[in-house]
């Protein structure tokens, strides 16, 4: 068994463990960990398919960004309360990711492989068999893969500058982020208090209350003022 | 490139042994008094007061929010920094156009007030 | 004579490649190269902890005469074993874990917090062939590495369970996620030059053209440095970690090794801030005279020595002004310095067989460096007399205020009195 294949199965059982863990633990700042751990598998995956740049962005993006975010969208909403029941509809969210799987399978499955094939070949390489008749590799090591795998981050960052290939979808992602953070903002933004049709009654009636609790405020001064003093202010208001 | 990663690999278990073999031995070298006063939460020698519930603010969430803007911009230049050299004058010019998207969201965000303290 | 100068040049190839050789005559293969990598990690992990080690040291020294005294001089001649007091007090102290803490988390923190500042090492060239891996995205890797240790934090700062560490915690990761995106725009002016993200070859294009990229790009590399330190927590953007700010932040509950660790785990990303700087912008282990390995560590130590000068020297910032700092300042003007290389690249060429491809005005290559140059100064300047006339009007904005409310305060004093 090669060494790639030990690490490819070490991998694989990082991320489907980190993942179960990730729906059935209690405390939400672990599953968000968990999660993370998974991101981290992931990674690991995108070396073994000589994907080095997507390894690292996934690090960056999703480790270094989306999972701070993540973190600091759950301490927003619940605080440090975190420890959470398990869903109640949780028969019901399995028979639908069932049925999601399926009909994914069905429609994504590449076509000139065919699914009996994919599970006996893949016990076939647990025992460190060949796949069609050649040793088993991620990535094949012969001549055109070698070219593309050398230069493949170099033709994306070429191709993303190109109109005719992903230059337009490259200013539409941008717009998109850019859509995002406008949007974020705009529901973050601070409210004054009489925003709503409901706080502005309540701020109307907190508005009325005031009144009439300065008006009883001024009535007891001036009940409460000693004459000389009521003098000076009359005479002070002349 | 996978060979090139391998000694990443190696150095990630290596040196997470290494590194965890200090707190161990810490553990072991040090004295164990512990007693409730030394274990109770920190907070300036006075008693906690309430469960550990820290006021959280939206600031930090939009922070982190125009952070993903950036980043993902970043990701998205590197490639193009790297074929930059064989790269014709009008994918420079789609690109800056990019780079203004970003930018025109970080002024957006500053006339909004979001970068206002932390 | 010629051979015992390259065996002085190449000594630490040779040893690597001597010690490599005898272990893949024992082991078989797989195995063998296993165990050369592990013990090269453990080299390279050895060599930085001595150096942080030493300059922990250095740094106390350093300070210390900075602010007119003379620092520890007690442990041992001139307080020369002060690491190894420091590490032995360490390790003896008790570790006192808070009775609320999420066991795993707390102490997985510091641990995770040191691998990664470690891990940055793999991808620095220390020689001209002594290197962990030369990944062919190599500053990209270290972007990456740095952007995934702010988990570290967060753990930390969490499995304390408690809210003032949470609290620095999170001003931490804020801090720590703000710097990054300067460190990685600041990137791409030298990727775009040098063609690769190898560090190897951004340091090989800088010989061969003679011409370091701190003549290139001034301003990248000053945004570089900025971000950098405030990425590793150092001072005068030490709010992390400083002993008067919110209780001594997100590290307020570890102690003894643990608390060392992180110590330690912040010289060592400084560190790696520092050798990354002269890779990609003095000119790496290239140099005239002296053997690589020893030019990497001059002017590593040259520029860790501008750190420790910089922490003796100015006072704290305060968080909003650093985060004003970076989103108001550094990132505007990177971007912008960005798109202005990114026009120049393409006008200002210098090799001729790219004219004939895309175009451009041939120039040789000190002229395009110095345009570059002058472009980034010019930017540089600009956006500082800028911040500088904006902040100028804050401040004037300020004053008048104060000076209304005095007034305003000053007359409903004198009605009270009347």
């Amino acid at each position: 068994m090669e060494v790639s294949q030990i690490v490819f199965l070490i991998l694989t059982v990082t991320l489907l463990g980190a993942a179960a863990l990730v729906v059935t633990t209690k405390n939400l700042f672990h599953a968000a960990l968990y999660l993370i751990v998974s991101f981290f598998s992931v990674a690991g995956m995108y070396v073994l398919l000589e994907a080095g740049f997507f390894a690292a962005a996934q690090l960056l993006v999703y480790i270094g960004a989306i999972s701070i975010l993540f973190i600091f969208a759950v301490m927003l909403t619940r605080g440090t309360a975190l420890i959470t029941p398990l869903n109640s509809q949780a028969g019901a969210v399995g028979v639908m990711s069932a049925i999601m799987f399926a009909i994914l399978a069905v429609f994504l499955w590449p076509a000139p492989i065919r699914l009996q094939e994919v599970i006996l070949g893949g016990f076939r390489l647990l025992r460190g068999g060949t796949y069609g008749g050649e040793p088993w590799q991620f990535v094949p090591n012969n001549a055109d893969t070698a070219a593309v795998v050398n230069n493949a981050t170099l033709r994306l960052g070429a191709a993303l500058g190109d109109f005719a290939q992903y230059g337009a979808l490259l200013l539409l992602s941008g717009a998109l982020l850019l859509v995002g953070v406008i949007g974020s903002i705009w529901v973050a933004r601070e409210r004054k208090i009489a925003d709503t049709r409901a706080d502005r009654s309540e701020a109307a009636a907190d508005a009325r209350h005031e009144a009439q609790l300065e008006s009883e405020a001024e009535a007891r001064e001036a009940a409460a003022l000693p004459a000389g003093a009521h003098a000076a202010s009359v005479e002070g208001q002349h | 490139m996978r060979t090139d990663f391998a000694f990443v690999g190696v150095m990630l278990l290596v040196v997470f042994g290494a590194v965890a073999v200090v707190p161990v031995l810490n553990g072991l070298l040090g004295p164990k008094k512990p007693n409730a006063a030394k274990q109770a939460t920190y907070e300036c020698g006075m008693e906690t007061v309430g469960d550990a519930w820290v006021q959280f603010r939206v600031q930090y969430y939009l922070f982190a929010l125009i952070f993903v803007l950036f980043d993902v911009g970043g990701v998205l230049l590197f490639p193009f920094a790297l074929a930059y050299n064989g790269v014709a004058i009008w994918s420079v010019l789609v690109v800056m156009l990019f780079a203004g998207t970003l930018l025109a969201g970080l002024f957006y965000a500053w006339r909004k007030g979001v970068l206002t303290w932390d | 004579m010629d051979a015992i100068f390259d065996s002085i040049n190449n000594l630490v190839k040779i040893i690597g490649d001597a010690i490599a050789g005898l272990v893949g005559s024992l082991l078989p293969h797989p195995i063998s190269d296993i165990v050369v990598m592990a013990l090269g990690t453990l080299a390279i992990f050895i060599v930085v902890l001595t150096l942080c080690a030493g300059l922990t040291y250095l740094e106390r020294k350093l300070v210390a005469r900075i602010q007119d005294r003379i620092g520890p001089n007690m442990a041992g001649p001139k307080g020369l074993l002060l690491p190894i007091a420091d590490a032995i007090k360490l390790f003896t102290k008790e570790l006192t874990t808070p009775a609320a803490a999420d066991k795993w988390v707390y102490n997985l923190a510091p641990i995770i917090v040191m691998v990664f500042a470690v891990l940055t090492y793999a991808v620095v060239p220390f020689a001209p062939d002594v290197i962990g891996t030369n990944l062919n995205i190599g500053v990209f890797y270290i972007i990456a590495i740095g952007s995934a240790s702010t988990i570290a934090i967060l753990m930390a700062g969490w499995g304390s369970r408690n809210k003032f560490s949470l609290l620095g915690a999170f001003r931490t990761v804020a801090q720590l996620i703000g710097y990054e995106v300067p460190m990685l725009l600041n990137l791409i002016p030298i990727i775009m030059l040098t063609g690769s993200m190898s560090l190897v070859d951004i340091v090989e294009r800088q010989w061969n053209t003679g011409v370091p990229f701190l003549i290139y790009f001034p301003l990248s590399a000053l945004c570089f440095l900025i971000s950098g330190l405030a990425e590793t927590g150092r001072s005068p953007v030490d709010l992390l970690e400083a002993e008067s700010e919110i209780v001594a932040g997100f590290h307020v509950e570890y102690s003894g090794m643990k608390f060392g660790l992180i110590m330690i785990g912040e010289y060592a990303n400084s560190l790696a801030i520092a050798v990354v700087f002269v890779s990609l912008f003095l000119g790496g282990y290239r140099g005239p005279i002296l053997p690589p390995y020893l030019w990497l560590l001059i002017k590593t130590l040259l520029v860790f020595f501008g750190f420790m000068w910089l922490r003796g020297t100015l006072p704290r910032v305060r968080i909003d002004q650093l985060l004003n700092m970076n989103w108001k300042f550094l990132v505007p003007i990177s971007v912008v310095h960005i798109l202005l290389i990114m026009f120049e690249g393409k006008l200002f060429v210098t090799d001729p067989a790219r004219i004939a491809a895309t175009g451009g005005i041939l120039v040789p290559v000190l002229l395009q460096a110095v345009i570059m140059g002058g472009t980034s100064i010019g930017l540089l300047l600009g956006g500082l007399l800028l911040a500088g006339r904006s902040v100028r009007g804050e401040r004037l904005q300020h004053d008048a205020d104060m000076t209304a409310r005095r007034t305003a305060n000053q007359k409903a004093a004198m009605a009270l009195v009347k």
